[in-house]
């Protein structure tokens, strides 16, 4: 039995979603709604008390972390292998995926939080908000919480977040025109995990990633779009994100796979 | 021929040590003073630009990442197999090497620069961005804020080491594995900053402490005040 609790296919919920599409490994999916705070429930709490999404469990096993779940996805089921067999490339996957979920990814949610997220709390009445993060049980998420409500994010940290954004464009494109993928020669787990975040990349960066200035990186999007699997994963959403990834496909002139 | 850059058995470069001492891997060792600052100079961000150790020499390419080195390590040379015996004790092997590098080790640094009061020869004008402001700040000093939060996520992480090798005696699955050698030399140091490890963890401690490979790489740990891996910026 395996039961996944995600909210939209992208960020780190996309991580375990896009993998078990890749595997067709069949699973039952629980939408946990972030912009309702649903991973702060009771009901989701119960699952992980950190209410962090998402969560894998396995026949009982309860996996919170999405990178380490994606490597266990990849370990416990039969279907394509999403690894390198070569221990130099093994670890190239990883250490792209360790500069993803520590510089980038963060960064990006930092910047898009407090565009898009943070409009919205200025209307909440203090004292709701105030109820809202005495839910949050992990005292440096309630701190993020807490400076996206309340509008804190110091603008220092929004700038060398912007840095970061852009400092890692360089490193992709060099990256890319190494290998055609970013573990070499054949689509990997470090893919899925870039992907989940940067899918959106050219209709959001449009002066960034495009075909003149990033041709590896365009490259490596039209790829990974045009996979059936990353199509029925970044499929599954309820919200905007199955749409955002439709549009950007059209976008790169990516066909939708039958 | 591997040619392992390290701090001597301290933090992360012990947990390269202890991997290759367990492994019986023959090595080059290149130890770089990092209470003298000598992994900010030149010639040491040539080989690694974020100035940290350890870097390992393999393959004709400098590997860094610690937690990755321990896996690369174990992929490449299989015996005596350390990265977990069946999926699930590997989930717990990434679960661990992460939260080591992204909780333990950033917390642990500020605990200790706090304690040892900083060190005088950093010289952070060479690195990127990112690990010089992350020095400049600690040369600056810590605030107390900062340093009591520091210590209770070093608390915490006490608790989840005693709550997970509560079960079989190791951190990931039945067997000693990586997520033992990644964690110890940061747990190790907890007694000489007075966070108090529950039994289970004590326990643990001197299980892994009495390994032979351990006590030849890694039997006398000095403190040395260092800047670890960055601390999560968005929660």
């Amino acid at each position: 039995m395996l039961e996944v609790y995600t909210w939209e296919p992208n960020a780190n919920s996309g991580k375990p979603l896009l993998c078990l599409h890749e595997k067709q490994v069949p699973f039952t999916h629980h939408y946990i709604d972030m912009g309702k705070l649903e991973q702060f429930s009771p009901a989701f709490l119960a699952i992980n008390p950190d209410g962090t999404i998402p969560a894998v469990v396995h026949d009982g096993f309860v996996m919170t972390e999405s990178t380490p779940a994606m490597e266990y996805i990849d370990d416990a089921f039969a279907g394509p292998s999403l690894r390198p067999a070569d221990p130099w490339w093994r670890w190239r996957m990883r250490q792209v995926m360790r500069y993803m979920d520590n510089v980038v990814a963060p960064s990006l949610a930092m910047l898009a939080s407090n565009r898009l997220a943070a409009p919205r709390y200025a209307e909440v009445d203090e004292a709701e908000k105030r109820r809202e993060l005495e839910k949050i049980p992990l005292p440096e998420r309630r701190a993020a919480w807490e400076k996206l409500m309340f509008g804190k994010t110091p603008q220092a940290d929004l700038d060398e977040s912007t840095r970061r954004v852009a400092e890692s464009f360089d490193l992709f494109e060099d990256l890319l025109a190494e290998a055609p993928y970013l573990a070499g020669e054949e689509f990997s787990l470090a893919d899925i995990n870039v992907m989940a975040t940067f899918y959106h990349l050219p209709q959001s960066y449009p002066d960034d990633v495009n075909d003149q200035r990033r041709p590896h990186m365009m490259a490596w999007l039209r790829r990974c779009h045009a996979r059936p699997g990353l199509q029925r994963g970044f499929g599954t959403g309820r919200g905007f994100i199955t749409q955002r990834a439709a549009d950007v496909r059209r976008l790169l002139g990516v066909e939708d796979a039958a | 021929m591997i040619e392992l850059y390290h701090g001597g058995p301290t933090g992360h470069s012990a947990s390269m040590l202890i991997a290759l001492a367990e492994k019986g891997l023959d090595f080059t060792s290149r130890p770089i003073d990092l209470a003298g600052g000598e992994n900010h100079s030149e010639a040491f961000l040539e080989l690694n630009p974020e100035g940290q150790v350890p870097v390992l020499l393999a393959d004709g390419s400098a590997l860094t990442g610690t937690f990755h080195i321990l896996l690369y390590l174990d992929e490449a040379f299989p015996a005596p197999p350390l990265g977990g015996e069946n999926p699930q004790a590997r989930y717990a092997v990434h679960k661990w090497g992460k939260y080591v590098e992204t909780h333990i080790a950033p917390n642990l640094a500020i605990a200790r620069w706090a304690l040892m009061g900083g060190a005088a020869d950093a010289r952070p004008d060479g690195l990127p961005p990112a690990r010089a402001a992350l020095w400049r700040q600690a040369l600056e000093g810590f605030s107390e804020d900062q340093v009591s939060s520091a210590r209770r996520a070093l608390e915490k992480a006490a608790a989840r080491v005693s709550q997970d090798a509560a079960a079989t005696g190791w951190l990931a699955g039945a067997a000693y594995s990586v997520a033992d050698i990644a964690a110890y030399p940061h747990l190790a140091q907890f007694a000489a900053l007075g966070i108090a490890l529950p039994a289970e963890a004590q326990d643990w401690l001197a299980r892994v402490a009495e390994r032979p490979a351990v006590r030849h790489a890694a039997g006398d740990m000095p403190l040395v005040a260092t800047m670890g891996p960055e601390l999560g910026r968005w929660g």
